[in-house]
């Protein structure tokens, strides 16, 4: 079983990453819906920009990160002016694994616009349906199996975000520490039961979450046999 | 009315259409390629490259020195693609309501005219291919268009299903009275539907005007042959179980035999096809032949249409124009020319209840 202490960890897991899809969702879509639908310069220099957290080792992003918001970085002395503390602080944890799941939910949803035929949306507005209601009625809808299955990959992804969290919010338990952070700090002391129990714990989310998302999107197929 | 001056820049030429066209269909027709397609998207706002001017009862659409393009929203023009379009995600009944805007009593009679009653709960993916047809068409109409802009409706559908969804055109043009333009490549349907004629060559209008006129036309006449098609509205008079046929009041104002068709009650409208090569044609009068219905007609006009030749054939005293397709030789040795008496003759079975 989970003692106290570990069960605040996976909560705060759950809440960080839960906050964090939010927080991505909105300007994730969009720039999912902006590179399926435009054509023009720039436009593989956006996309290359913005997979590249993927690629990139996720200490080289933290420390990006760190160099950014720290207290005297160019963003940090700003908020820090207005007292607005980031570094080491759970606010850390939600901007690190944020900027780590982005770019999967903007490849999600880009594929999952791109699918949408674009006549379709043409033929919404020869029926009367402005540029956000077509998107409403006929894009979204078509789309959000895709935008789904990424918002969900962008989840697990946070929730197993190690690298860039580290190097701009520590390892602080009962502070900043994740699941991610925990089961390394357990090995480390030599806990390696602890962190095997743990590792259970990220599995058993990593898989409700995915296997949810798979029956939701099975379900909706049949009905529509599609 | 519809005025059109439009340039739309292609990858291959620029489309250039400018022509007024009146109410009625029209047949847009032309080779593969010739900016048919392009010229419907552009009247529905769905080509951002389109400049010129479009007017549309008295509204303008688009009018490129002026500044102003309507959105295709705003339009009020109905589309129907070639693979029909409907959104894969909603029933019949919510796509045929997509742009209805709650008009309940549109979306009624526009389900009835295209009879789609039993289709309306299911999804685009266990439809047909003639009825995806049908619930686009239904889609089109109910969202209140001032103008229908058909795309080859019958392109992918097999000659069987065209037969089916003829009528229901027919029944589109004559009830609900909305101006379209019909992409086609089919001279039977142009025939049978239009009353005009926009022929269309590498991005230019390379023709205009009635259908039976363009015939000849040397960018029609290879396909031109297969199915010309006369195609005639009328009421059931009488059905004669005995002797097999039912007779049909033809609304140009003459009377047919057709094949028994009990089923159809008396009074009834009904829309019937002759294949223009089933119309026998004679200089002397038919006596002691087993079809039934022969009529004494005048040669109005020849027209050669690839390898034979489509005679339009007025009947004496009523207006209706026939075609019949004849050989040259057939032409050579009877000696037919334009006002020429003839005498035409239809088997019943020749006549299609479609």
């Amino acid at each position: 079983m989970l003692s106290p202490e570990e069960t605040r960890v996976v909560l705060f897991t759950l809440g960080v990453a839960a906050l964090a899809t939010l927080l991505i969702l909105p300007p994730g879509v969009a720039a999912g819906l902006l590179l399926a639908r435009y054509r023009g310069p720039g436009k593989g220099l956006v996309e290359t920009l913005l997979s590249l957290p993927l690629v990139l080792p996720p200490t080289a992003v933290g420390i990006l990160l760190l160099s950014a918001l720290a207290r005297r970085g160019p963003l940090g002395s700003w908020l820090a002016a207005r007292g607005i503390e980031i570094v080491f602080t759970w606010k850390a944890v939600l901007i690190a694994t944020a900027v780590m799941s982005f770019p999967l939910l903007v490849r999600s949803a880009r594929t999952a616009f791109e699918e949408v035929d674009p006549r379709l949306v043409g033929l919404a507005r020869t029926l009367g349906c402005g540029p956000t209601a077509a998107f409403l009625r006929v894009t979204l809808p078509l789309a959000w199996r895709g935008v789904l299955a990424g918002t969900v990959l962008a989840f697990s992804r946070a929730l197993g975000e190690f690298g860039a969290t580290v190097m701009i919010a520590g390892n602080i338990p009962g502070r900043t520490q994740t699941l991610a952070l925990a089961i390394f700090h357990d090995n480390q002391i030599g806990r390696d039961d602890r962190a095997l129990v743990l590792a259970g714990v990220t599995v058993g989310l990593a898989f409700a979450a995915l296997w949810t998302t798979e029956w939701i999107t099975r379900r909706r197929a049949r009905r529509t046999g599609a | 009315m519809i005025e059109i001056d439009l340039e739309v820049p292609l990858a291959r030429f620029t489309l250039r259409v400018a022509t007024r066209l009146g109410g009625g269909v029209t047949a847009v027709m032309g080779p593969s390629g010739a900016g048919k397609t392009t010229l419907l998207e552009a009247l529905a706002g769905l080509r951002r490259g389109a400049r010129g001017r479009i007017v549309l009862e008295g509204e303008t659409l688009l009018d490129t020195p002026g500044r102003l393009a309507r959105p295709p929203e705003k339009r009020r023009v109905g589309y129907v693609p070639q693979d029909a379009g409907l959104f894969p995600h909603l029933t019949a009944l919510a796509n045929v309501r997509f742009g209805a805007r709650g008009a309940e009593a549109r979306v009624e009679s526009a389900t009835s005219t295209l009879e789609l009653r039993g289709l309306l709960e299911r999804y685009p993916a266990s439809l047909s291919g003639g009825e995806k047809q049908r619930v686009a068409l239904a889609r089109a109409l109910a969202s209140d268009p001032r103008l229908l802009l058909l795309d080859e409706p019958l392109a992918a559908l097999d000659v069987g299903l065209r037969e089916r969804i003829l009528p229901y055109l027919v029944r589109i043009r004559d009830e609900w009275r909305v101006p379209c333009l019909y992409v086609t490549h089919n001279v039977g349907e142009a025939l049978a539907l239009a009353g005009h004629v926009l022929l269309l060559r590498d991005g230019r209008v390379e023709g205009e005007g009635a259908p039976l006129d363009l015939l000849s036309s040397p960018v029609l006449s290879r396909e031109a042959e297969a199915g010309i098609e006369n195609l005639l509205r009328g009421v059931v008079l009488s059905h004669d179980a005995e002797g097999g046929v039912t007779r049909v009041r033809v609304d140009e104002g003459f009377e047919l035999s057709i094949g028994l068709a009990a089923d159809r009650a008396l009074g009834g409208g009904v829309t019937l096809a002759v294949r223009a090569e089933d119309v026998l044609v004679s200089t002397e009068e038919v006596r002691g032949l087993s079809a039934r219905n022969v009529y004494p007609a005048r040669i109005a006009g020849l027209q050669r249409t690839g390898v034979d030749v489509t005679l339009r054939c007025a009947l004496e005293g009523a207006g209706p124009v026939l075609l019949a397709r004849v050989t040259p030789a057939a032409v050579r040795s009877l000696g037919l020319e334009a006002g020429c008496p003839v005498w035409l003759a239809m088997k019943s079975h020749s006549v299609r209840l479609v």
